[in-house]
């Protein structure tokens, strides 16, 4: 049977930190460890970008919803319950035919916890963020999105205390789907912008 | 008792902690004033970054008032003011090397810019 970890190599450098704060933290009697399995849990199982999923199928399908999250984007996901921490003042961005938007934060990894979940480790990454303030098209091209010149490209440094949230372009030939349907179509990069919706099957 | 425990991670993750802060600051400028970021160099905590600073942009958005980061780390909100969505077009933040027809839309707080 194929056996290709070793049993006997020291744990990595992070983990060794995280348990030596996690233990000082214990012993000095500020944190119950319990607290850290809630919330690894809570952000593992319940909180993710099938979040924010829903509240662009929503506003897909109800423009009366759609005018409320691009006017206050932090009221109009609360509707749906999803708010927070990294997710308290939020601004949603709207991608048209003649615009495409992408996310990045060039301070850390700023990112909207309520609708997307913890950030993948590439969005924390140097070469991100460095990359895509300067040459977002090329940036996009490795995500595997060729964009005409004729499409402005708008980059949103969330480097202060604003979360954004992009809201892709309903794909063709979705017009009959359900609004359940519709969120299968929204993915974390789509509403990072550096993906689109994805088109439906068949 | 512990300070964080399993029964208050529920509250602390749907409270957050916003940094708005209810306070009564007029804004220094308007949506459509051109602005120019200040080229400061603190050796501190800013969310003014070095590519943004000298740059000449348009306010486009006025999110309303913020504690300011830059005087705030050290845990009390503090010099509450307005922040801006301001637009750069990429031109001007990357000469030849911009990509064409890119703008960068970046939050900047009052004490960050002058008028252009």
């Amino acid at each position: 049977m194929a056996h290709d970890h070793a049993h006997n190599a020291p744990p990595s450098d992070t983990a060794m930190r995280v348990k030596a704060l996690e233990t000082l933290l214990t012993e000095k009697g500020l944190l119950d460890p319990a607290a850290i399995d809630a919330l690894v849990d809570t952000y593992e199982n319940r909180i993710g970008p099938r979040n924010g999923a829903k509240v662009v199928a929503r506003a897909w399908t109800d423009p009366e919803y759609k005018k409320r999250l691009l006017e206050n984007g932090t009221d109009a996901i609360a509707e749906f319950g999803f708010s927070g921490v990294q997710g308290e003042d939020m601004v949603v961005v709207e991608n048209t035919e003649d615009v495409h938007n992408i996310v990045v934060c060039t301070l850390c990894s700023c990112y909207p916890w309520p609708t997307l979940g913890l950030p993948p480790i590439w969005f924390k990454s140097a070469p991100y963020r460095a990359r895509t303030v300067i040459d977002p098209r090329g940036v996009l091209e490795e995500f595997g999105v060729e964009l005409s010149e004729d499409i402005e490209v708008r980059v949103w440094d969330s480097n202060a205390e604003l979360r954004y949230l992009v809201l892709p372009q309903r794909p063709a030939g979705t017009e009959g789907m359900s609004e359940d349907e519709l969120a299968g179509l929204v993915s974390r990069d789509s509403m990072i912008g550096t993906a689109l919706a994805d088109a439906p099957a068949g | 008792m512990p300070a964080l425990t399993p029964d208050i991670v529920p509250g602390l993750v749907a409270g957050g902690a916003s940094c708005r802060m209810d306070a009564d600051v007029a804004p220094r400028f308007k949506v459509g004033d051109r602005v120019t970021a200040r080229n400061v160099n603190p050796l501190s905590h800013t969310r003014l970054p070095r590519y943004i600073r000298g740059k000449t942009g348009i306010v486009a958005r006025d999110h309303g008032v913020f504690a300011f980061p830059d005087t705030s780390v050290c845990g009390v909100h503090s010099d509450p003011q307005h922040v801006y969505s301001v637009r750069f077009e990429a031109d001007h933040l990357w000469g030849e090397h911009a990509n064409a027809n890119s703008s960068l839309y970046i939050d900047l707080f009052d004490d960050y810019l002058d008028l252009a």
